[in-house]
């Protein structure tokens, strides 16, 4: 009931008119670049972010809300209406979106994609909203051990279960913990691997690194194998959904939300498992079968919906733990320490307002990108049209007035290409670049939670599983590292036999 | 992706690794750097001061963890890599994966770019980033030189006076654009 009473405070504090400006102007800034190809949420949220250091923190945070679903609904029409594989979690919306869009029903398929992201995010925001208050009363007497144990289930479930290959999610991870460590100490002020670089006492800032691996290296790896000929958008026309698409996708857009909030929520977060189990129950439960693979719109539908609820699934743990579980939320959890705010099970006490403005402000967004999106999707579609020449280019200089806005300082600049590069043949070689983002951000923190218990402890390493709390959560940890290898082994076990 | 013997992957997917033997070495390249770079952090983390009497967990303790961490995965992933082990290469909209590596657009666009980075402080960021887009979006294959400077030109002006005069953001503008601007 109380929660219920600060979110309604929270909407007081959102629907100020200068307050809903900004989140318009979030939504429609994210809705914007997330369409755009190549631009997936997370490097949506980097790349704007240093547009929010100008503000004070409520209207950032108000304006971040809008540009992190914005994103969310931008990406999905990216994948409807281009014949391109994209980012791995709307693989399952573009396959049959497209099919959709293909055979005259792009309207069709892009309206289920709007409602059912509107009618995801809603619900899972308000269980956010229900069950972020009773994560903090579990949350609040956790100690550093057991804090220790979440950050490195979080390091491994990320590395391990996101990812084709957990292998190269945990050398991307060790490169993200090598980053972290860059700076100076947070314990006893002593520099560590600078260097000598004077710049590089404070730490390699988080935005550069994002934007590095994410916005730089992505525009490195299209300029060395882009797609020539003229781009293939297609039509968004057609007509709308009819009563029979309504009731074929509300079944769909409430099972994907069932899927996608617990996952998101849950350490080994990320959209990408709810989306595919959402696709596959859908496949199994429909009345067409054989639409399937032919533009089914519950195969729209659902992932869709999955991909949004997880999404406000993540920032359970991020806003009651401060504990980033996707790459997106990783960025999210350096605005707030732009701001001198650490997120973590006091949050919801000592930034109370703003922690339920901006949950509030994720329910204006969501109203106002259902609103937005469903007329304005004929401009969106000039978006995917952009020539990529100029495209790849304005990313770069976004990165580049990103980056510099951070510090004023070219050497950052160096250090981006850098990264860009590294950026570049990991995403060649297949390692996934969202563990680097976690292990820079969630690496310090873990630090300084492992130093504090093992000094309480007087160095006694047993203190990292005295409690139950750190048990469970580091045996959870070793069976996301063990189980993949150990399931394809009796996989390959048993075609052998058979 | 736990990798099959070379022999076994060979017979299992035999159009495959003909045409990418580059990648491969590629990558085990890099996987040797991480080794280099667990090392170098295990070694460097010795040189750290670690201040006072502090009977407890000093700064040096995480620079060992990690850079041994690094070392064995590292390791294990070049191990994998010897014995046939390749991962998936990203996929993009915009992304051909049947086309060839162009390494002189990677190549120009790091020039441009590195360039970029050391002109902002000397002509300002708008021409700066203007002429970095213009190279970048030739590279790309843009028809022409003059129309993507052109867009790059004002794109960067509009967002200059955007960031600079209306929200006080620090971005060198150059001699002429800010003495054109002083009024503002």
């Amino acid at each position: 009931m109380e929660a219920f009473v600060q979110l309604l405070e929270g909407f007081n504090e959102a629907l100020t008119p200068i307050n809903l400006l900004f989140a318009l102007l979030g939504v429609l800034l994210g809705t914007a670049v997330g369409v755009l190809p190549g631009i997936g949420p997370a490097m949506t949220v980097a790349l704007l972010l240093p547009i929010t250091y100008v503000l004070e923190p409520t209207a950032a945070f108000i304006m971040f809300a809008g540009i992190y679903y914005g994103g969310m609904y931008g990406g999905s029409t990216t994948s409807i209406l281009l014949n391109t594989p994209g980012e791995s979690s709307s693989i399952m919306t573009a396959l049959e979106g497209n099919k959709m869009a293909k055979a005259g029903r792009g309207a069709a398929a892009l309206g289920t994609a709007a409602i059912g992201s509107f009618v995801a995010g809603t619900i899972a925001t308000l269980l956010l909203a229900l069950v972020a208050p009773t994560v903090v009363e579990l949350a609040i007497s956790i100690g550093p051990a057991d804090y220790f144990a979440l950050a490195l289930l979080a390091f491994l479930a990320v590395a391990t279960v996101l990812g084709s290959s957990p292998l190269r999610g945990l050398a991307s991870l060790c490169v993200g913990l090598f980053l972290g460590l860059v700076g100076t100490d947070l314990l006893t002020g002593q520099q560590r691997f600078t260097f000598g670089l004077p710049q590089l006492a404070d730490g390699i800032d988080v935005v550069i690194v994002a934007v590095a691996l994410f916005a730089v290296g992505e525009a490195l790896h299209v300029a060395s194998r882009l797609r020539h000929g003229p781009v293939q958008v297609m039509s968004s026309k057609g007509s709308f959904m009819t009563g029979q698409d309504f009731r074929r996708s509300w079944k769909p857009w409430l099972r994907g939300t069932a899927f996608g909030f617990p996952f998101g929520a849950l350490p080994a977060g990320g959209a990408e498992i709810p989306t595919f189990l959402s696709y596959a129950t859908e496949r199994r439960l429909t009345k067409h079968p054989e639409e399937f693979g032919h533009g089914a719109i519950e195969g729209v539908a659902g992932p869709e919906a999955a991909n949004n609820a997880a999404a406000a699934g993540v920032l359970v743990p991020l806003l009651t733990l401060g504990l980033p579980t996707s790459a997106t939320a990783a960025i999210l959890l350096a605005a707030f320490q732009g701001y001198g705010i650490q997120p973590g099970p006091t949050l919801l006490t000592t930034e109370s307002t703003l922690v339920w403005t901006l949950i509030a402000s994720l329910f204006i967004g969501n109203v106002m990108l259902l609103v937005l999106n469903l007329p304005l999707v004929g401009i969106w579609v000039k978006l995917l049209k952009i020539p990529r020449p100029y495209l790849y280019a304005g990313i770069l200089l976004f990165a580049s007035l990103g980056s510099y806005a951070v510090n004023a300082q070219p050497l950052d600049l160096v250090i981006l290409l850098v990264l860009g590069l590294l950026g570049f043949v990991m995403r060649r070689f297949g390692w996934p670049v969202a563990p680097a983002v976690i292990g820079l951000i969630l690496g310090p923190i873990a630090e300084t939670n492992l130093r504090r218990a093992l000094a309480i402890s007087e160095g006694d390493l047993t203190t990292l599983v005295d409690s139950w709390f750190s048990r469970v959560v580091l045996l959870v940890a070793l069976l996301a590292v063990a189980l993949p290898p150990l399931l394809k082994l009796t996989r390959r076990r048993k075609e052998a036999v058979g | 992706m736990t990798a099959p013997p070379a022999s076994e992957r060979a017979r299992a997917l035999p159009a495959e690794p003909t045409t990418e033997r580059g990648p491969r070495r590629g990558e085990l390249v890099l996987s040797l750097l991480l080794v280099a770079l667990g090392t170098y952090l295990v070694l460097d983390a010795r040189g750290i001061a670690v201040p006072g009497s502090s009977n407890t967990v000093g700064p040096r303790f995480f620079p060992y963890l990690v850079g041994g961490a690094t070392v064995l995965v590292g390791a294990v992933l070049a191990i994998r890599i010897l014995r046939g082990d390749r991962g998936p290469e990203e996929d993009g909209e915009d992304i051909d994966p049947d086309a060839p590596t162009s390494w002189r657009a990677v190549g120009i666009i790091a020039v441009a770019f590195l360039a970029h980075a050391l002109l902002i402080n000397v002509v300002g960021w708008p021409l700066a980033v203007t002429s970095m887009f213009g190279v970048v979006a030739w590279a790309l294959g843009a028809r022409g030189i003059v129309r993507p400077l052109v867009a790059g030109g004002i794109t960067s002006v509009v967002i200059w006076l955007l960031f600079v005069k209306a929200l006080g953001v620090v971005l060198p503008g150059g001699i002429l654009l800010e003495l054109a601007t002083a009024w503002l």
